[in-house]
């Protein structure tokens, strides 16, 4: 055993109110299932956001086995008034992986409740906790050869859709908006009351996984980013596995031809004909996924060069844009749909890269399992692009339109460029918005330049507030500044909701901003 | 290569499943964690080779609940004391990957 080290304390909290508080939760959880001391918490504080590690120590984590003793650990902590950090899966990278928002919050980590607890086959629905991992789903529906695909986000072999859907992670299949296709929530309160949300709050209803809205207010959204509850169970759809599934990729040579990209398929988006979440990569973004080496083209300090980028397109085959997006059908369906797909290419001055032709790279293949939810790390390599682990997502919404997508790309690349970063861009593409995240990536094990990551970042959210662009998402270490970015009415409303739900102010205080 | 199906309705079913179970059979027994989270990135060329490399399983067990710069870190709910016990000593005596 590692020699015991002083706990962190949650914010207001005696040591010795803690330690009674740990006393009572080991009788509910039994010991081995709670870890206070140092070393055992590091898992929980490996974090790759550009601040200090202590910012966001945990004082102690908790692993329940089931929704009874989440209830039973909830009133222990109301009672006493200690913070508390639920996590699922817990593999948030890059927005603050299982680390909690604020220092000495206690994590509970649901990943030992990771049963299945339905898959109906023929609605097409699960009902999952919040420890099941999407290669654990991906796993189950082979074993029982049922042909039904999720959507997944591209950390799927370690993450999960319960903790992705409550972040509004998104995902590459028609189903990619994870929240819009979950249905049904079960969640722990603050006092360790449990609500079912929708169509599960009705005594002996068969309906929860498959109609959302429930009679009243349509409560699953404000459990959501927020931390008003701890979501214990999750409804979610399945897509029933078409026979014919067509990959492809288009590669678009210059920068500018975002524009025309966009507005060529943002149509096709909206009707359908395209119905996943196209994604139009930088040629950045391909290329640590295309095992290209960053000190190859680059060797000094400072960002890359323009000059450097065409030089990778040019040795690599990568385009400046590279559009993935896949068509689901019928081998009919799909055969007159990509005449349409045909052409939109050849009119745009794309080139058009699929399955059959063998053409892609190693990112092609990524992108082409995920497209099918088939669950990979492939993306994992942004990390050798910079090295030293430092990233951290700034994804602003754009609007699906060609002029707003180059102006976005544009102001972030200046800014990144003059702290030294690249531009490591994506577009996911809603239906009607895009998700641009962009991969702050930083070496984390140089202090300079982790202090350069952050002012970094600090620096784009403000300039694209100014331009009236929020993002979907954000880091722990942005929380408050996101949210202040939102304006002073909503966050009135979020506390108020806070006061009503959570008065003691005790599930996640500062997550999203919101606390008390 | 696309998969193909005859009957439209019946296709749905049929032809996803024996494309899914034929792309997925495992190729040798290994260490089911290592199977299931290390090989995606150790295997793969994402990070680096740990396998054939007689690393001490004490280093494994440290860089596995510390993560090391771009590697999470994996937490005792999702790789248990046994079972990281297990994947360490697994990969200190494998020998180098067959390719
Ligand atoms: C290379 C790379 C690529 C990525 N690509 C994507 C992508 O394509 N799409 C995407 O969405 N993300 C992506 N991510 C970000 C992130 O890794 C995923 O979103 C991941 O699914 C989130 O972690 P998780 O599923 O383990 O959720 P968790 O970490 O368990 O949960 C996320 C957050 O939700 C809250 N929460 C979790 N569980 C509960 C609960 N039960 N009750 C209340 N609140 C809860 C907590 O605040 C927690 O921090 C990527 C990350 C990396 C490193």
């Amino acid at each position: 055993m590692n020699t015991p080290q002083p706990n962190v304390l949650p914010k207001g909290v005696s040591a010795s109110d803690f330690e009674l508080a740990l006393t009572e939760i080991r009788a509910i959880v039994g010991a081995d299932h709670v870890l206070a001391e140092g070393t055992a918490l590091a898992p929980y504080n490996k974090i790759m956001m550009a601040v200090p590690d202590e910012q966001h120590a945990p004082s102690a984590a908790v692993m329940p086995a089931n929704v009874e003793q989440v209830q039973a650990i909830m009133r222990v902590l109301n009672q006493r008034r200690i913070p508390v950090y639920p996590i699922s899966t817990g593999k948030n990278l890059g927005y603050g992986s299982a680390a909690p928002v604020e220092r000495g919050q206690l994590v509970m980590d649901l990943r030992r409740m990771n049963r299945i607890l339905d898959v109906d086959a023929e609605l097409c629905t699960a009902l999952v906790e919040p420890g099941v991992t999407y290669q654990q789903l991906y796993d189950y529906l082979q074993e029982k050869k049922l042909p039904l695909w999720f959507s997944c986000p591209t950390p799927s072999v370690i993450a999960g859709p319960l903790g992705n859907m409550v972040d509004r992670g998104v995902g590459y299949t028609p189903y990619g908006e994870h929240f819009l296709f979950s249905s049904g929530m079960e969640v722990v309160l603050a006092d360790g009351e449990v609500l079912r949300t929708g169509m599960g709050s009705m005594p002996g209803s068969n309906t929860w996984q498959v109609f959302k809205w429930g009679y009243g207010p349509t409560l699953d959204g404000i459990f959501t980013q927020s931390n008003y509850g701890i979501v214990t169970k999750m409804g979610m759809w399945l897509m029933p596995a078409p026979p014919d599934y067509r990959p492809f990729l288009i590669q678009y040579p210059e920068d500018t031809d975002i524009t025309k990209i966009v507005d060529a398929l943002r149509p096709l988006r909206i009707a359908m004909v395209i119905p996943n979440a196209v994604v139009i990569a930088h040629t950045l973004w391909e290329a640590p996924c295309t095992k290209v080496n960053r000190a190859d083209y680059h060797p000094g300090p400072g960002a890359i060069s323009d000059e450097a980028v065409q030089k990778i397109r040019k040795d690599h085959n990568l385009g400046a844009w590279n559009v993935y997006a896949a068509l689901y059908g019928t081998p009919e369906t799909n055969a007159a749909n990509w005449k349409i797909i045909e052409a939109v290419a050849a009119a745009t001055g794309g080139t058009l890269i699929t399955e059959s032709a063998d053409q892609g790279g190693r990112a092609t293949q990524y992108r082409f399992d995920l497209m099918k939810g088939k669950p990979n790390l492939g993306e994992f390599d942004l990390y050798n692009w910079r090295g030293g682990g430092g990233s951290m997502w700034f994804a602003p919404v754009s609007q699906a339109k060609g002029s707003e997508t180059l102006k976005q790309m544009q102001l972030a690349k200046g800014i990144l460029a003059k702290y030294g970063f690249d531009y490591v861009g994506e577009f996911i593409v809603g239906w009607r918005d895009m998700h641009h995240v962009i991969d702050l990536l930083y070496d984390r094990s140089d202090a300079e330049e982790m202090k350069k990551a952050y002012a970094c970042f600090d620096e784009l959210l403000q300039a694209f507030a100014r331009e009236g662009y929020g993002v979907y998402r954000a880091s722990t270490a942005f929380a408050e500044k996101v949210a202040a970015t939102y304006g002073p009415v909503k966050r009135d409303v979020e506390r108020r909701l806070k006061r009503a739900l959570d008065p003691n102010n005790i599930i996640a205080p500062g997550r999203c901003g919101i606390s008390l | 290569m696309h998969s193909t199906a005859r009957t439209i309705l019946a296709g749905f079913v049929l032809v996803c499943t024996q494309a899914a179970v034929a792309a997925d059979q495992p190729v040798e027994v290994r260490d089911p964690t290592y199977a299931k989270v290390c090989s995606y990135c150790h295997d793969k060329g994402i990070g680096p080779a740990i396998v054939g490399r007689q690393l001490p399983t004490v280093y494994i067990e440290n860089v596995v609940r510390h993560g090391f710069r771009a590697m999470p870190s994996f937490r005792p709910t999702e790789i248990d004391n046994a079972a990281l016990a297990s994947v360490a000593r697994w990969v200190s005596e494998s020998a180098a990957a067959k390719k």
